[in-house]
């Protein structure tokens, strides 16, 4: 009796999250829809057009997304191996400040940011761009949490006790344990970035150094589609290729049972 | 007693990630407090009282009321979903999880301008014509956009619950709702309040979608708080008041913040360990 409960209620929930799916994948069926049906005159279209200003929005989101992507990874990672497992001052003090800037959105920094890379002359460039993005507390805090599970202190003072140094530690055994870590903080940077639009559009005025999300408010509705399509394949097949570490790793060890 | 003596490798290791902490944190709130006390179209004198006189602009209250009501539906809203898509996902064995769990993100991977114009071709532009239905269409389009990362990150916290506790739980007699109920929820309370704590900044600090119905001629260029801060400081040149602006929205995010880290163990190594 319960067999039988329970399974019906398996396949509810099922068919529930089957619906579900359909109504969301329908708007992108049409959006692919839209693009085409000749994908390759759109995309011609869409790069002759306008002197081909598409390809410089390209250009500068890849440029962006890419240099500000290594930076904040690279930063963060180390950042969240040091809070976990190594001795510095003001750890607290800067776990703290991570964890409040964590929970405040760049939006709400956005204008106080700009007040700043005004003032040092770099607004309208893409390098102030990438600095102001590059700080990520979001991946150094999940970091921090996956350091703090994966390396116990056990396992640090073998590493001590067969001469490893603080760098040393972080090289031979934080990395070579980290690589889903390193999957989750690559995807979640990489889709804030490839999509950011709000800082971009108050830092960048010339529409030459603009960013594809930006670049998209000014094609509206000749080439919105196929522009649409272009930014959503590779988030797409980041997710594909770090899933298996998105599923297990994020937060792993963080839930106490 | 002897000092403790720091070693100096793992200050280099983090100096980087100090300086862009520096540089996108502290350095541009000092900034920005500064700016503050320059004059201001509000405050010609220029002082921090031009803080409390900029919220006396006439579109203060109607944005605010803007932001009321998406914290009563926007937050919940995405809070709900995010955790009934996550908790259904992970209650039964499923083929096609994972095309699931890539098809609830899509509408996160859309950039802001694609989820408009989907929006817009599903509903017709002429919804926004009534000036009640924006605030329910900026509501859709943010959670639409939001919602799906974060099935994604709590159907991972989900998968992190030991399998042990959830086998202990069942042998007891839990059934499906109570596991999720019961064990699961409790257990991943801490970043359901992190969830929360960010779509509440979120909303109180929108921009990007009323932005975008702006650029397509649909709304004002002053539905939201932070709209209102650019025209200041982008349209009248008047950074001192944008910037106060920004600060009175600012301090909200740090009060809960910093309340939410104190209350929780969000802040202590052992609670990881």
């Amino acid at each position: 009796m319960i067999r039988t409960y329970e399974r019906r209620n398996a396949n509810l929930i099922k068919l529930t999250l089957w619906i579900l799916t359909f109504l969301v994948l329908v708007p992108f069926i049409w959006l692919i829809r839209e693009a085409g049906p000749n994908y390759l005159a759109s995309f011609k279209f869409l790069f002759m057009n306008q002197n081909g200003i598409a390809i410089t929005w390209l250009k500068n989101s890849l440029v962006f997304t890419f240099s500000a992507l290594t930076i904040s990874v690279l930063t963060c990672v180390v950042a969240g191996f040091v809070l976990a497992i190594l001795d510095i001052p003001f750890r607290k003090t800067m776990l703290f400040i991570t964890l409040i800037t964590m929970l405040i959105p760049i939006t709400a920094m956005a204008m106080p940011l700009y007040v700043l890379i005004d003032k040092i002359h770099l607004t309208d460039n893409i390098f102030g761009l990438i600095i102001a993005s590059s700080y990520y507390p979001f991946g150094t805090f999940l970091s921090y949490l996956y350091f703090v599970s994966a390396l116990p202190s056990d396992l640090v003072n073998m590493g001590r006790i067969d001469g490893l140094g603080d760098w040393g530690l972080f090289w031979h055994l934080a990395i070579p344990l980290s690589k889903a870590l390193w999957s989750i903080i690559i995807f979640f940077s990489f889709l804030s970035l490839w999509n950011s639009y709000q800082l971009p559009s108050i830092l960048l005025t010339d529409p030459m150094h603009s960013t594809l999300p930006m670049g998209l408010e000014l094609l509206y509705g000749n080439g919105t589609a196929i522009v649409g399509v272009l930014m959503m394949v590779p988030v797409i097949l980041l997710y594909l290729l770090s899933q298996r570490s998105i599923e297990r790793g994020i937060f792993s060890g963080a839930v106490k049972g | 007693m002897p000092r403790h003596r720091y070693r100096v490798v793992p200050m280099v290791m983090i100096a980087p990630y100090f300086a862009l902490m520096l540089f996108n944190g502290f350095i541009p709130l000092l900034v920005a407090i500064r700016e503050v006390a320059n004059p201001s179209w509000v405050n010609l004198n220029g002082s921090y009282t031009t803080l409390f006189r900029i919220l006396k602009d006439f579109r203060v209250v109607p944005d605010l009321r803007h932001t009321l009501f998406l914290l009563l539906v926007f937050v919940p809203l995405t809070i709900f979903a995010a955790l009934a898509l996550s908790l259904l996902l992970d209650a039964t064995a499923l083929r096609g999880n994972t095309f699931m769990r890539l098809v609830f993100l899509l509408p996160g991977v859309a950039a802001g301008g694609i989820s408009v114009l989907i929006w817009m071709y599903f509903l017709g532009r002429h919804i926004a014509w009534n000036p009640g239905n924006v605030k329910w269409l900026i509501t859709g389009i943010a959670f639409s956009s939001g919602a799906g990362s974060w099935v994604v990150i709590q159907y991972g916290s989900l998968r992190s619950i030991s399998h042990e506790v959830l086998e202990a739980a069942r042998v007891d007699g839990c059934n499906r709702l109570q596991l999720a109920l019961r064990i699961k929820l409790p257990m991943i309370s801490r970043y359901v309040g992190y969830m929360s704590i960010l779509l509440t900044a979120a909303a109180i600090q929108i921009y990007n979608e009323p932005a975008l119905l702006n650029a397509d001629g649909l709304t004002s260029n002053w539905w939201s708080l932070n709209q209102v801060a650019y025209s200041y400081a982008f349209q009248t040149a008047d950074f001192a008041g944008g910037t106060a602006l920004s600060l009175d929205m600012l301090i909200p995010s740090i009060v809960i913040g910093v309340f939410f880290i104190l209350k929780t163990d969000f802040l202590k190594r052992d609670a990881y360990q």
